[in-house]
């Protein structure tokens, strides 16, 4: 019998942790043993998340592919399945479907020096990444996280970005547009971190996530800086509802941000009819 | 290809026979003056009234069929507080009197649904499924211009029947093994045609074609919108300013398959539903964050033509326009494929 790409499975909130004032990070597990025990993903999926009756949504994985057992999802309430994914507690039930769309490339990116440039929730996505290479650290040379948010309270994942600090060879570098008091890192947009670490565009790659305008920026700040387009990659947001090519939502020129990317490097970006509002 | 004889004094005891086994889908005028694709009853008189409401004859559907694998509402799933159950429809279809333009449309649309994630409640629908086309002797609309997108007025394939109109009776081709099957079934409805039926079809088809009076260099405005940025920004924008986003022009064109998702909820149980969505409505990009990337209307009008006529023909080799001429008359503001087509090929402003 055909597979209905569109039927939901439910899974278990197991853990929930708070991120900043409107995010939370979810642990879940899928409900079905057979299929919690053999479900993979890439690093840069996302999936489907149903709270049924308020509705589905796309939602980016954060958990890392080499830490299998679970799935993280980092969800800031904005809209209405969101919203209801967040009134949710431990052992309450949502529906997954996926994991939909490309990945980050990793075999691809050994032997180089990483930059992630994330803004806000961006960091979510570039996390499944992130630990991935870190638990490969050996493979890598080396990895810088440039991250940027709208406060120190909208930092997510603040006792992982002091962990990633103490990973040799890997730095940290923050930045927010309005502090606390004792704010010891830099003010402002992401792009005024290349005024406290050197980007080398040699031999490196930069994988970036962020609102649009901050995107647009950050491409411009990697390309002033040496980037070549193929060696900047940067995963896409875009309005979804089917997450596999066929409602036309995310549809862009003649591919789909949900089958198609949504990793995309600035090589491919450039190819998209700009018109179409692209980022 | 086979060729049979219909009486058309016939069809009304072939329909009585198929409509046992199948779902019968046919133009009906049942209320009002437009033509609908609607199912006929099962026995009785209401039967033999539905039967007497088919138009077979120079008119088309206000819709295209595509409503009867792709409704404008239907169900993915229904669920309650902990479980979900699935809702595919998979009835047996019977079809007559399919336009060559509309099948070329379902069959692009199959095409679509099949493409890389295959989507199981229209592949279920369209599982079980009889084609009768009936090529068109004039066209229905001033607005057809099949001829031009080399959709019609008859088909090449792609059907299971085609009736080809003469008097009193239709010659009907024979274009699939389930066609040869069915005519085998019911034999005592076909006759074999006289020996120069190879002569006549065509004349009847070429004096068809010559009919369509609407031309253009369809062709040619594919090259065109191959190009990157062919159409400057001007044209969508003195388009935008007269259409009024309705979606109508989406709505009726047989290869739109565009559709929303959300879930109708009553008490703790409930359904989850798609319906046809059209990408020039605003809300259709607008993201959470309130941030929309085709906010403006000249944006969602370029997306609309060039999805048809640029990156549809990318993909698949075949426009996604198949010269129906549905967009332009059921336009308020007299907004037409064909109008774009004929500005850019032929340089001058029809809009």
């Amino acid at each position: 019998m055909m597979k209905n790409e569109y039927i939901p499975y439910p899974a278990i909130i197991e853990e929930i942790r708070r991120e900043a004032p409107d995010t939370k990070t979810f642990r879940l597990r899928f409900k079905d043993k057979k299929l919690a025990e053999t479900f993979t993903y890439k690093q840069g999926q996302f999936m489907e998340v149903s709270v049924l009756g308020a509705g589905e949504a796309p939602i980016s994985i954060t958990s890392s592919p080499s830490r299998p057992g679970f799935l993280e999802l980092t969800i800031r309430a904005a809209g209405m399945v969101t919203k209801a994914i967040h009134s949710l507690n431990i052992g309450d039930c949502v529906y997954l479907r996926g994991p939909y769309g490309n990945a980050f490339p990793f075999e691809e990116i050994k032997g180089k020096n990483i930059y992630f440039v994330a803004g806000g929730i961006g960091l979510a996505p570039l996390r499944s990444l992130i630990n991935l290479v870190l638990d490969n650290r050996k493979d890598f040379k080396h990895i810088k996280i440039l991250y940027g948010s709208k406060s120190t309270d909208e930092l997510c994942f603040k006792n992982e970005l002091e962990l990633w600090k103490s990973i040799p060879d890997t730095e940290v570098w923050l930045t927010v547009d309005k502090p606390c008091d004792g704010w010891g890192c830099r003010v402002g947009v992401v792009t005024e971190l290349w005024k406290d670490t050197h980007i080398d565009p040699n031999n490196s790659v930069s994988i970036v996530c962020g609102p649009p305008i901050m995107m647009k920026f950050v491409i411009a700040k990697l390309t002033e800086s040496g980037f070549s387009d193929e060696n900047i990659i940067m995963t896409l947001e875009r309005y979804m509802k089917c997450g596999i090519g066929k409602c036309g939502h995310c549809n862009i020129g003649e591919k789909f941000v949900c089958i198609d990317g949504p990793v995309f490097s600035f090589t491919q970006v450039k190819t998209l009819p700009h018109k179409e509002g692209v980022i | 290809m086979k060729i049979k004889i219909l009486k058309k004094e016939d069809l009304k005891g072939l329909l009585k026979e198929v409509v046992k086994e199948w779902n019968v889908y046919a133009p009906q005028r049942n209320l009002g003056s437009d033509l609908w694709f609607e199912t006929l009853p099962k026995a009785g008189q209401e039967l033999d009234q539905a039967i007497e409401n088919i138009v077979l004859g120079d008119v088309n559907t206000v819709i295209s069929p595509k409503d009867i694998f792709f409704p404008q509402l239907e169900s993915c799933f229904e669920f309650s507080a902990d479980s979900i159950k699935e809702t595919v429809e998979f009835s047996p279809k019977f079809l007559l009197g399919v336009r060559a333009c509309d099948l070329r449309g379902i069959l692009f649309t199959d095409d679509f649904y099949k493409r890389n994630f295959q989507d199981k409640y229209y592949l279920s629908r369209i599982k079980d499924r009889f084609i009768v086309v009936k090529g068109c002797i004039k066209p229905p609309r001033v607005t057809c211009f099949c001829t031009s997108a080399k959709t019609g007025p008859f088909a090449d394939g792609g059907f299971d029947l085609q009736l080809v109109e003469s008097s009193d009776a239709y010659f009907v081709e024979v274009g699939s093994r389930k066609g040869e099957e069915f005519i085998k079934k019911h034999e005592e409805f076909f006759k074999d045609p006289a020996n120069n039926v190879t002569e006549i079809i065509p004349q009847i088809k070429s004096k068809a074609a010559e009919s369509v009076e609407l031309k253009m260099d369809f062709q040619k405005a594919l090259e065109l919108m191959a190009k990157d940025n062919f159409i400057p920004e001007e044209n969508y924008k003195r388009i935008g300013e007269r259409c009024i986003y309705c979606g109508g022009c989406l709505y009726v064109c047989p290869t739109c398959t565009c559709f929303n998702v959300f879930d109708n909820v009553k008490d703790k149980s409930g359904a989850r539903l798609r319906n046809w969505d059209a990408c020039v409505f605003e809300g259709y990009t607008r993201e959470t964050s309130g941030h929309n990337p085709r906010k403006e209307k000249w944006q969602r009008t370029s997306r609309r033509y060039e999805h048809k006529l640029k990156y549809d023909y990318m993909v698949t080799g075949t426009s996604g326009c198949i010269g129906c001429g549905r967009c332009l008359s059921s336009c308020p503001v007299d907004i037409g494929i064909s109008k774009f087509i004929q500005e850019i090929t032929e340089k001058r402003k029809m809009m």
